[in-house]
């Protein structure tokens, strides 16, 4: 289930999901049973048979999936700047209250 | 004399990264007179290495993320001495792996820095880097148990500072101890092996602290508080099963000196909202 804030921050204003860099993935899958969240999609029918089907249902900071992954195909945004977002953020809604 | 090791690298015939798993092996092993176990014949029949396994330290080689030899020492209940990445080290590295299976130049110049990097790390071993942790932890913890099922997941009711990645600071003045919570443990379950942060780094707020390591999966361990590493705990070295009997006390990850907590406090959850969040978690995610 996704929360719908991260630290305060609504989790949709933060941009933290997975990539998949569609030529490396060799669709294992391994990312996909990793991972509890429902981040990703499997879609037989499709070329694309994997999809980051729900970014925002990713855990925040979490690399975990890139680590499963053999081919080395998932990328992560930035930590540091992530962070700093997400206190641009807070700072904003204090102001707003 | 360098260490002698038991050596059980991937074997990946398919990849580079695997190939060069086993070139590295064939280096150390020449140089060191290790003794190589040959992971295909291994999952067969275990008999002819038994013995090798069990008297010499263990040195997984593992290509890439799939971590097959990883996986197979873990199957096979063996301990984990030291271990290599080859996909890991090419990206520290910044050494590009190229599309054939062949090994060329820039393989075989990461295979001579990973090969020396064992050799050498034998010698830091001897002259013994004296690192003392210094944050005073408190006697006794008092736990908050959460029950689900037949497991039992412990949270320290004060002066712990948690991230939502599971991770917590124990704070005292400009100094932290930092480590993972129960629940990082359990879905985990047996820790098998343990990459420390490096002494002297300095790292981020949510910046990787080093990373534990199951037969289920790796865990980068998402750093609470931006500082310097000053200690590790390096009795998890050899006792990584030390973070399953209790990740709060013996089982603790590092020290660090503080750079901004002021500044981190403000991403970082106290124990009323933490047990929330671990609580959740336990009953979505916990079979
Ligand atoms: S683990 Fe990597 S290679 Fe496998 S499906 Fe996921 S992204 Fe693709
Ligand atoms: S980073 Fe973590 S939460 Fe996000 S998709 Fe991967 S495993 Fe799931």
């Amino acid at each position: 289930m996704s929360e719908d804030t991260f630290m305060g921050a609504p989790r949709d204003k933060i941009d933290w999901a997975p990539t998949i860099d569609y030529t490396k993935c060799n669709y294992c899958m391994e990312c996909v049973k990793f991972c509890p969240h429902q981040v990703y999609e499997v879609r037989e029918a499709e070329e694309k048979r994997l999809i980051v089907k729900n970014p925002n249902n990713c855990v925040v900071f979490c690399r975990a999936c890139g680590k499963t992954c053999g081919p080395d195909a998932l990328s992560f945004p930035n930590k540091n700047e992530t962070t700093k977002k997400i206190k641009e953020i807070r700072k904003e809604m204090e102001q707003s209250e | 004399m360098s260490k002698s090791y038991a050596i059980l690298p991937c074997n990946g015939l398919d990849k580079l990264a695997g190939s060069l798993s086993r070139e590295i092996a064939l280096r150390i092993a020449e140089q060191t007179g290790s003794e190589i176990i040959c992971p295909t014949f291994y999952r067969v029949s275990d008999v002819l290495y038994n013995k090798v396994a069990a008297e010499k330290p263990l040195l997984v080689i593992d290509g890439c993320g799939t971590r097959c030899a990883g996986k197979l020492a873990t199957e096979k209940a063996l301990k984990v001495a030291a271990k290599i990445n080859v996909a890991e080290e090419s990206k520290k590295y910044n050494i590009k792996l190229g599309s054939s299976l062949r090994l060329g130049e820039n393989e075989l110049r990461l295979c001579d820095l990973l090969v020396n990097n064992i050799l050498k790390d034998e010698l830091e071993d001897k002259a013994g880097q004296e690192v003392k942790d210094t944050v005073l932890m408190p006697a006794e913890i008092d736990y908050e148990i959460y029950q689900k099922d037949k497991f039992v997941f412990r949270l320290p009711k004060e002066g712990f500072y948690f991230n939502e990645n599971d991770c917590w600071a124990y704070v005292v003045g400009n100094k932290a101890r930092i480590g993972v919570t129960d629940y990082v443990q359990k879905s985990l379950s047996d820790i098998m092996f343990f990459t420390p942060p490096e002494i002297g780094s300095e790292i981020e707020q949510f910046g990787e602290a080093g990373a534990i390591e199951s037969g289920k999966a790796v865990f980068e361990i998402i750093c609470p508080v931006s500082g310097v590493v000053t200690a590790i705990n390096d009795e998890l070295l050899d006792y990584p099963e030390y973070i399953n009997d209790n990740p709060y006390e013996k089982g603790w990850i590092a020290e660090l000196e503080l750079t901004d907590f002021e500044s981190d406090k403000e991403l970082l959850l106290q124990f009323e909202e933490y047990v929330k969040i671990m609580k959740r978690k336990v009953d979505e995610f916990h079979v």
